[in-house]
């Protein structure tokens, strides 16, 4: 496939970057259960953004960072991130027309499935989190999904 | 409202799915190679290589804000300071008076049983970094790693009592899970009596749990709880905690008891790795390398 000088990978890049460091910043205790998913939140948007910028293979990576990161079985992460991010491209024709609060939903859905892949690998591969503050975690990012799809795109027209 | 400028105007995805496939069962076949035949060790430690600068990056704010609050600490601060330390130290070399005549009456005494001493040899001090691993998993980063020689499954302690210890090891970095994680098991006993058994996780930093003590278990809360140095991953002796409550319900063949670790485990900044001394028998399941000599003749040479 022929290059285009239309896509630019640098914003694509230095999102995902800063959205990495924030997944591992430290945080009070009691907020840290409320630590939205940065990185997949930011994968989400470029998967319905501009597909050809980072697509799969950016989630497939970002899911690889975040594996090694985290310490967890590795490619956790990975296959959450893609098969999450294959869904948002498949439906991101109909997202962008969606109104705010339709896309609120359908990134809490999709969040939603994402920690259901962790929650499944994570009990096939025998560490089972018996702890329910992973299921808030998608609704903080659909919450925040106005805020950070407005900076990303305020970055992303520069 | 989120602005998409669709910059993808042909809005072509040429085989999403088949890339999806492709990727998932890339991913799929990591997460079976790593949990089933655990040969990538050397992929992730490499991998964690890579990851330092980032983790680096995010930590430093957080060191240079802790260098700046101790480097504008006032004059009295420092001379309260210098007090306590000084009334701590007069303290504990009185108590090591004892020490030296104590610890060669136990070495007389295990001579008459013919066991040998597991005391633990040298040791290097690692540093917490500032990072948030897996919110759900009670695991922290220490900037020491495989150069030191640190070992996947060795005993970490701190200042109070026994930490944890090793889970994962990178070249530069390792993780270390806390005895308060729910996944963790030490094998204790109540220092009182002798009494045998499990300190288990709970995944909360302020309590364990020793599940598997019978109702009629002599346990009182304030016991302390050692290190029983079976299974030989831990060093003997150290403190893991003291008991809090004791639960027993008569309906129940199993009391509930619940330790206070000793280790300050939400709050510790420095965790010392340390290696038990080869017994003359038994060569230790890992032996340390050559560099871990090194290295902890430094840590050593620190400390004296």
């Amino acid at each position: 496939m022929m290059r285009d000088s239309r896509i630019r990978r640098l914003p694509v890049l230095l999102s995902a970057l800063v959205a990495l460091a924030l997944a591992v910043l430290p945080l009070p205790a009691e907020l840290e259960s409320l630590r939205p998913d940065f990185l997949v939140v930011v994968v989400l948007y470029w998967s319905i953004e501009s597909p050809r910028a980072g697509g799969l293979s950016l989630a497939f990576f970002a899911g690889l960072a975040l594996d090694v990161i985290n310490g967890v079985v590795l490619g956790q992460h990975a296959l959450a991130l893609t098969l999450i991010s294959a869904w948002a491209t498949h439906l991101r024709l109909r997202i962008r027309v969606f109104s705010m609060l339709t896309q609120c939903l359908t990134i809490f859905a999709l969040l939603t499935a994402y920690q259901f892949v962790l929650f499944w690998i994570d009990g096939a591969t025998g560490n089972p989190v018996t702890n329910f503050s992973r299921w808030l975690a998608p609704v903080i990012g659909a919450l925040l999904w106005p805020l950070l799809g407005g900076v990303l795109g305020k970055l992303h027209e520069r | 409202m989120v602005a998409f400028r669709n910059t993808d105007p042909s809005g072509r995805t040429t085989g999403l799915l088949l890339r999806c496939v492709l990727y998932s069962l890339l991913a799929l076949g990591l997460i079976i190679v790593d949990k089933r035949y655990d040969r990538l060790g050397e992929i992730r430690r490499v991998l964690s290589v890579v990851a330092y600068p980032v983790q680096i990056a995010v930590a430093s704010p957080f060191e240079g804000w802790d260098w700046f609050r101790e480097s504008v600490t006032t004059r009295d601060a420092l001379r309260a300071d210098k007090a306590r330390l000084e009334s701590e130290l007069r303290l504990a070399q009185f108590r090591l008076q004892r020490y030296a005549a104590l610890e060669s009456e136990s070495e007389r005494l295990r001579e008459l049983r013919e066991s040998t001493a597991d005391v633990t040899d040298h040791f290097v001090i690692g540093k917490i970094m500032h990072l948030d691993l897996d919110a759900f998993r009670e695991r922290v980063l220490v900037d020491k790693g495989a150069r030191d020689g640190i070992y996947v499954g060795q005993a970490v302690l701190d200042a109070g009592g026994v930490f944890g210890q090793v889970a994962r090891v990178g070249q530069l970095t390792s993780e270390v899970i806390l005895v308060s994680d729910a996944a963790h098991a030490i094998p204790v006993q109540i220092n009182r009596n002798g009494l045998r058994t499990i300190a288990v996780g709970t995944g909360d930093t302020s309590r364990l749990k020793l599940p598997y003590l019978p109702t009629s278990a002599d346990a009182v809360v304030g016991d302390l709880v050692l290190t029983s140095g079976l299974g030989g991953g831990f060093p003997a002796g150290y403190p893991v905690g003291t008991i809090a409550e004791v639960r027993r319900d008569p309906s129940q063949s199993l009391a509930d008891v619940e330790v206070k670790p000793a280790a300050a485990l939400d709050s510790a900044r420095e965790l010392m790795f340390v290696w038990l001394k080869p017994r003359p028998d038994e060569l230790p399941p890992l032996p340390p390398p050559k560099a871990t000599a090194a290295a902890a003749k430094a840590a050593g040479g620190d400390e004296k």
